[in-house]
């Protein structure tokens, strides 16, 4: 819907501009400047609000980061058959969004942290196009808790569940990480020996 | 035609071309979901609209 909003505003801005350019002396009426200034200023302006807002939408879907050849790997790794792969698990199971697996769970739960994960994603496109993506993948700063107790905290099969509720406050202190127990994540280097899901049937 | 206003002409024109050229960069970017298309939308598209824009608004004030 924003996408056809965002195409008619452009078409428009840009049919109204071509007027005015064919015909500058549309201009000399007290009209025709009214006219320019939409075609000239406010359309513009509003066509590229929109747009970012449509491409920052675009950017949280799995689509989007999957685009990148470099990451293919780790797409792969959603569909792990085997249910101690995390990002697996989550994904197969539909904890997570399908259309937004990878923002969803990399983005930072905090005031800033779509403009955080946004500024990171800037950085990514930064290296692989000047420094070359490099042949191991890593993140710029270890895992975080609140990433993962952003949607688990208070679920009762985490709450009352061994070893978590023993370990809750280090948990949440980010003490000790839910990496240190889930070791199996996106495994990307032996992604082509491990069976994969085909997806759901029918 | 005096000096003028050609003067001012010649500024939307060059402002037109910029917004035209700077909203065919957005409008095709928007067409494709990947980091390229959106730094393409950002950085050429962005660029193209902003100095239209601003060749059109210092047309208008010096004008």
């Amino acid at each position: 819907m924003a996408n056809y909003a965002a195409a008619t505003i452009i078409v428009l801005s840009i049919i109204l501009i071509g007027l005015l350019l064919i015909r500058p002396s549309i201009t000399a009426a007290q009209g025709g400047k009214i006219v320019a200034f939409i075609a000239f200023f406010i359309l513009p302006v509003v066509a590229t609000v929109l747009g970012a807002s449509i491409h920052l939408e675009n950017s949280t879907s799995t689509q989007f980061c999957l685009s990148c050849h470099v990451m293919e790997a780790h797409g792969k790794s959603l569909y792990i058959d085997d249910p101690s792969y995390l990002p697996a698990a989550h994904f197969q199971n539909n904890r997570i969004p399908k259309e937004q697996a990878c923002f969803t769970c990399h983005t930072d739960y905090t005031m800033f942290g779509d403009v955080n994960a946004k500024m990171r994603g800037l950085q990514h496109i930064y290296v692989y196009y000047f420094k070359g993506a490099p042949d191991k993948l890593a993140l710029y700063e270890p895992f975080k808790n609140r990433e993962c107790l952003h949607c688990h905290a208070t679920a009762r099969s985490f709450e009352e569940t061994s070893p978590h509720k023993e370990m809750r406050d280090q948990l949440a202190s980010n003490d000790m990480s839910c990496l240190t127990c889930h070791t199996k994540v996106h495994d990307v280097a032996n992604i082509d020996k491990k069976k994969t899901w085909k997806g759901p049937k029918g | 035609m005096n000096g003028n206003s050609a003067r001012l002409q010649r500024k939307m024109k060059t402002a037109a071309c910029l917004l035209i050229a700077g909203l065919a960069v957005e409008g095709i970017t928007l067409q494709w979901a990947h980091p390229t298309s959106f730094l393409l939308f950002l950085i050429l598209g962005g660029i193209l609209v902003v100095a239209g824009i601003a060749v059109y608004l210092i047309a208008i004030v010096t004008a």
